[in-house]
């Protein structure tokens, strides 16, 4: 009979399980040599069991089948100690990987000829060849313009690195240096995901690690089908968010998502009725499994207890993609800017649970890229930047100002100021970007560049400009971001927030605004120290104290008697609000 | 005032949460005296003095004597974890007001993202000021500093009332003249009781974030400190006492009062700076210098890790949450400690980081806690006697099994004991990963160390600890439970002094020419602390990485660029698993370690025993069975005593658990060592 895992144990491998992640994470951090993987920290890690479940994520809610993929290539019974198994194909892996910068390795785990588990390390590799430089770029409109595709290899052949496959790799890389040392750090990485691993099987036996990772994925489960049952009363809940478009003229383009739950408790996720797929790299190949992984993650809400996995996606019972739509784009069509798009989605995720009547957050803006790419002292030179954004304001806080991700991290002034030809003029929080509210949508940033490089050319990606992040529960949506070139001069010029080719020269000074997330509640019921609080900040202006707060403020002190009689004057709301209020939003 | 003028006594000062421990010493001998007596948080100078009179009359020897007071101190600390420091401002280069509220614009990792909220910034954006003026990232000026925008930032610190001004400009670790500049001005403006850090006097090291909160959280905890100090220098003076005060660092360092006052933020980790100081020299003085330390306490458990006698240090430290990038203790602290809760959440059991604390505290002290700890899974188990701290406190292990019981046990399913035990395995796995981190992801094999247990509760754990790392020797201090002032007693004068290399500049002339400045530094510092030539000791240390890379590993500096190239590849492949042949090694920081030993004492030699002997019996719930165990008292074991186990140690400020399969010795220098057998 099968050995089970205790309780005691349970907690015991749990442990040991996050401490063996945290480690293969550092080691990546400690290691690897592009500016995207070491400064940004774009990159993840996960355990999967035996048959490639995922036991123990990360709490980033865009995983989908990782190793599925894999296994129909290379059937799990043939892998062997020493194996590394890598891809980056998104259609490939129906998008387990979604635009093809994520390099995915894994590596089998085994213990007494037994395979027991398999770790995966992930990152975002800054160049894989492609259109571009950085490889991702608006000007996409075929997967082939976004660099090399790797399907499903065997890596390592029981210990012994394919280095021809390798050299194909880097040479297909403009920067293959950094390309070398990043492959390198993901494979010390699984490599030691996976003696970690073995240990813990050592330790407590194959059966008694098999009935733990079971246990981890079951409780998730039925902690995340529980919590669905308390947030989604029976029958058909739906909610529609908006990206502004494709930057190649069709736009906006709406996500549609109908979530419902059966008498006998099947719960049904269908976005078939979203928009069709588009030119533009903004498609999002989803993963059936992601909806699930992202609403588990909301549903968690941090409970230190719970791990996230496998267990998200499987509390939902169906989910229905249509071929040929913006979630489910046929071949080849490009993706690289998905990002925004999935941002979006995990916004509309929020909002079928607030068109439930839940405690869900309102939507947060899409985070910000920047690359800029030319010449400087006759070397070429890639810099691909990150901005955080506003994050949507919930029941019981504001949104998060200023954050890109989750682990996500920025370039400091100092560190970007001395690898790239660009000097920061300004860094700051983007006043007034934040949704109005009882608890205030987080405000987005400021970055000011003044360009040193002889030439260069910048590709930017700003959505939520037409369609802002909605807020909920009487709080406003989110106000847009902008990108602009020699402010305030003659020179001044507007870009198209979703656009490439934009040429910059030396001594060019570029604005880049980027969006705040929605608010929570009316913005009369904010305290009013509040206000004044975030106008001290830098969050707020005076004006839009007392035009969105109903709060007066005269040199910097609180006018009580005057904001009282402003608030008499209350606006009257609705359910959602983007640009005005709305009780269903289209 | 010399540190190092030869004296007949030194004495240590570590002030608690409940108790202020003093240890007395006498240089010449080697002889020892302690003293406990209640802290006084509202002024712990008050208890500070106490028991520096109680530790005099009990060894009968002149207060004038006294040669050198050690301290270690926690204000710094937990002013910083409570959030409670000075309110301050920060003045910033002009457009950057919202570097610290921005952070590095992450959600933490291990957060979820919807749950997450930001913690408060130690200084609001709203006093944040921003002056004109700018440096380049090579140290040019590109903007000179403009003095009337200082200026205005000093009357807008005054209007504010803070009580402490730090400075961090944009790249002042490349030049800092602006910043020295800014400070200069604020100084002369703003009233003397208002403290002024500029951010290269406390770390002159890239990244504005990280170094910005490193110069806020020093401005912030300034008055405090420099207050602090200024009464036990008073209360000293009125004791007659004229000897230097020294505070522990970090960095288990001594430094000299007036570098602490100007640099507080330095004794972020003094307290478990001393213990693990103490943990050194007391292996040491059992002639082991490769050790794994755990330090648990009622709440958390510290761990860190010293090879060769040399304690590890990081750069990437945290206090209270916060990036603390200044050179401190390596040391992992995990929320697990002997006031730990137990609890069983859908099926699954947890332990900590919830504490019962002092107030109740484990539901065996009878104050009202009903919730199981650790402490209360110890006696379950019979791991315990049924008094402590030399009989005056009764344990009631009627309420530990019930609590055991009730909310472990039932709920699991599992017998009493099985649950107790469950408890202690989940603590002492947290408390082996902690372990780990710094061992096996350091790249050490921690089957080749020692395990220094120590803390009230740390000598019940060690033996267990041990034998799940396959650690075979175990060394338990003298006093386990009060280490750090022993640690105080055994530690020397120590400080960094480190300077980054501009992109290509690492030519064999430049890395002379700036070790040589540091060395000049380094003897101004010698000088300041009167440390003589004989007693000065330097270590050169260059900070090394590929090009490219976001971090680098410390190697010993031995002169010559390819042999650092040499070690830095030998030392990445030992941490990481692999070294880059085709990559660029690149020579980043300098950092040049300054140690000025201090006098010590002769060793201890405990008398010779003859043959232990129990003073009693105690049943124990081992996990082979029930067994009646002998208890031994441990003031009466000597030299060379042994005994196998199972068996209890008792002392006054903590237990020792040998389980079965572990061997106990009496070694020469009154540590117990407990050895795996066969």
């Amino acid at each position: 009979m099968e050995r089970r895992c205790d309780p005691v144990s349970l907690e015991v491998i749990r442990g040991a399980i996050r401490a063996a992640q945290a480690e293969m994470e550092a080691l990546i951090e400690r290691t690897a040599m592009s500016a995207f993987i070491r400064e940004k920290k774009d990159f993840y890690t996960a355990l999967f069991d035996a048959d490639g479940v995922m036991a123990v994520g990360s709490n980033v809610p865009v995983f989908g089948d990782v190793c599925g993929p894999v296994f129909r290539d290379f059937p799990a019974e043939t892998m062997k100690p020493g194996d590394v198994y890598w891809y980056n194909d998104c259609y490939g892996s129906r998008g387990a990987v979604s635009h093809s910068n994520d390099q995915v390795l894994l590596a089998p785990v085994f213990h007494e000829g037994r395979r027991v588990a398999l770790v995966m390390a992930w990152a975002h590799f800054a160049d894989i060849g492609g259109l571009r430089p950085g490889s991702i770029s608006p000007d996409a409109t075929e997967i082939f313009h976004e660099g090399v595709i790797i399907p499903p290899t065997r890596l390592s052949d029981g210990g012994v690195v394919n280095e021809a496959t390798l050299k194909i790799f880097f040479r297909n890389s403009r920067w293959p240096a950094a390309c070398q040392a990043d492959l390198r750090a993901l494979l010390a990485s699984v490599g030691l995901g996976a003696t970690r691993m073995a240990e813990i099987a050592a330790r407590f036996g194959t059966d008694v690690l098999a009935d733990a990772l079971r246990q981890l994925l079951a409780r998730t489960e039925a902690t995340i089908r529980t919590k669905l049952a308390e947030t989604f009363p029976v029958g058909t809940h739906r909610f529609t968010d908006r990206i502004d478009g494709d930057g190649k003229g069709s736009g906006p383009l709406a996500l549609r998502f109908a979530l419902t739950r059966t008498p006998n408790n099947r719960f049904v996720f269908d976005a078939e009725a979203t928009d069709d797929q588009s030119p533009g790299p903004v498609n999002y190949l989803m993963n059936p499994d992601v909806p699930g992984m992202a609403l588990g993650l909301f549903l968690l809400g941090g409970d230190p207890t719970q791990v996230t996995n496998a267990g998200g996606p499987r509390a939902i019972d169906e989910v229905k993609l249509r071929e040929g739509s913006l979630l489910q784009p046929r071949w080849p069509a490009a993706l690289g800017m998905r990002g925004l798009t999935m941002m979006r989605m995990l916004a509309a995720l929020n909002g079928l649970v607030a068109a439930a009547g839940g405690p869900a957050p309102a939507a947060h803006a899409a985070y910000v890229i920047m690359l800029l790419r030319g010449l400087a002292g006759g070397k070429p030179f890639l810099m691909s930047d990150g901005i955080g954004v506003g994050y949507g304001a919930r029941p019981f806080a504001d949104g998060t100002d200023a954050v890109y991700f989750v682990a996500q991290e920025n370039y400091p002034v100092e560190f970007l100021e001395a690898e790239y030809p660009a000097r920061l003029l300004r860094y700051g929080v983007h006043e007034d970007s934040g949704g109005p509210g009882r608890h205030r949508g987080g405000c987005g940033i400021v970055r000011h560049y003044e360009i040193l490089a002889e030439e260069a050319v910048l590709a930017v990606r700003i959505d939520g400009v037409q369609c802002p992040p909605w807020g909920v529960a009487g709080g406003q949506s989110g106000r847009p971001g902008r990108a602009v070139v020699n402010p305030g001069t003659p020179r001044e010029r507007v870009l198209a927030p979703l656009s490439d080719g934009n040429r910059l020269v030396r001594g060019d000074i570029l604005l880049i605004e980027t969006g705040g997330g929605g608010g929570h509640g009316h913005p009369f019921d904010r305290p009013a120290q509040q206000v004044l609080e975030d106008v001290e900040g830098g969050f707020v202006s005076a004006e839009a104290a007392l035009h969105d707060y109903g709060v007066v403020i005269r040199d910097g002190v609180l006018d009580e008697a005057a904001t009282a009689a402003r608030r008499q004057d209350r606006p009257a709301s609705k359910a959602f609000h983007r640009v005005a209020y709305a009780d269903v939003l289209e | 005032m010399s540190s190092n003028k030869p004296c007949d006594l030194v004495v240590a000062v570590d002030i608690g949460g409940t108790f202020t421990d003093i240890a007395l010493q006498d240089l010449a001998t080697g002889q020892s005296w302690t003293a406990k007596t209640p802290s006084t948080p509202r002024d712990p100078s008050e208890a500070f003095l106490t028991g520096l009179r109680l530790a005099v009359e009990a060894a009968q020897r002149d207060a004038a004597k006294i040669g050198r007071v050690l301290h270690g101190t926690t204000v710094a600390t937990n002013m910083i974890l409570e959030g409670k420091a000075a309110p301050a401002a920060l003045v910033t280069t002009e457009g950057f007001r919202h570097v610290m509220e921005i952070g590095r614009q992450d959600i933490p990792r291990a957060a979820n993202l919807f749950a997450w909220v930001k913690p408060k910034r130690p200084v609001p954006p709203s006093r944040v000021l921003e002056v004109p003026g700018r440096i380049a990232g090579d140290g040019s000026e590109l903007q000179p500093l403009d003095e009337e925008a200082v200026r205005r930032a000093a009357a807008r610190c005054r209007t504010m009332g803070v009580q402490a001004v730090a400075v961090c400009l944009l790249h002042a670790y490349a030049n800092p003249d602006h910043e020295r500049h800014v400070a200069a001005i604020l100084r002369a403006e703003l009233p003397p009781e208002v403290a002024v850090s500029a951010s290269t006097e406390v770390l002159p090291v890239i990244r504005e974030y990280e170094r910005s909160l490193a110069v806020v959280l020093n401005a912030q905890v300034m008055p405090a400190v420099s207050t602090y100090v200024g009464r036990i220098e008073r209360r000293l003076e009125e004791a007659g006492i004229a000897a230097p005060l020294l505070l522990m660092q970090s960095n288990g360092g001594v430094a000299g009062a007036r570098v602490i006052r100007r640099a507080p933020a330095t004794t972020a980790l003094s307290g478990p700076a001393a213990g693990v100081v103490g943990a050194r020299a007391e292996a040491a003085a059992a002639g082991i210098a490769d050790v794994i330390t755990v330090d648990i306490g009622g709440t958390s458990a510290d761990i860190s890790l010293i090879k060769g006698g040399r304690i590890g240090l990081t750069q990437h430290g945290h206090v209270g949450g916060w990036p603390l990038p200044l050179p401190m203790l390596d040391m992992v602290t995990i929320g697990a400690g002997g006031g730990s809760l137990a609890r069983v959440t859908d099926g699954a059991l947890t332990v900590g980081p919830q504490s019962a604390g002092a107030d109740p505290g484990p539901a065996c002290y009878g104050r009202g806690g009903e919730r199981p700890t650790t402490t209360d899974a110890h006696v379950v188990l019979g791991h315990l006697p049924p008094r402590l701290l030399g009989g005056r406190m009764a344990l009631d292990a009627a309420r530990a099994e019930a609590a055991v019981r009730i909310h472990v046990a039932e709920p699991l399913g599992m017998s009493l004991h099985d649950a107790a035990r469950g408890m202690l395995t989940i603590l002492d796995h947290a408390m082996v990963g902690a372990m780990r981190v710094v061992s096996v992801e350091r790249g050490h094999d921690p089957r080749d160390f020692a395990l220094v247990a120590f803390g009230g509760a740390g000598p019940l754990h060690g033996a267990s600890l041990a034998d799940l790392l396959g650690i075979r020797t175990v060394v338990v201090p003298r006093h386990p439970g009060v280490l750090c002032a022993q640690g105080l007693l055994a530690a020397d004068l120590g400080t960094e002094f480190t300077r980054s290399l501009p992109r290509g500049q690492a030519t064999a002339a430049a890395i002379a020419a700036a070790f040589g400045e540091l060395e000049e530094q380094a003897r101004a510092w010698f000088a300041e602390e009167a440390v003589p030539e004989a007693a000065r000791v330097l270590s050169p240390v260059v900070l090394m990485r590929y090009a490219g890379q976001g971090s680098e590993l410390p190697v010993p500096w031995r002169g010559a660029i390819a042999t650092a190239e040499y070690d830095f590849a030998a030392a990445h492949r030992a941490l990481y698993g692999f070294d880059l042949p085709e990559g660029t090694p690149e020579l980043v920081t300098l950092r040049l370690e300054a140690r000025g030993r201090l006098p010590a004492a002769p060793p201890l030699r405990l008398a010779p025993g003859s043959g232990a002997v129990p003073v009693g019996r105690h049943t124990l719930h081992l996990r082979e069975g029930t067994c009646d165990a002998p208890l031994y008292e441990r003031a009466t074991l000597g030299a060379g005593d042994a005994f196998d186990g199972p068996a209890i140690v008792m002392q006054f400020d903590a237990t020792t658990l040998v389980p079965p399969g572990w061997h106990a010795r009496m070694h020469g220098s009154g540590v117990l060592l407990l050895e795996r057998a066969g």
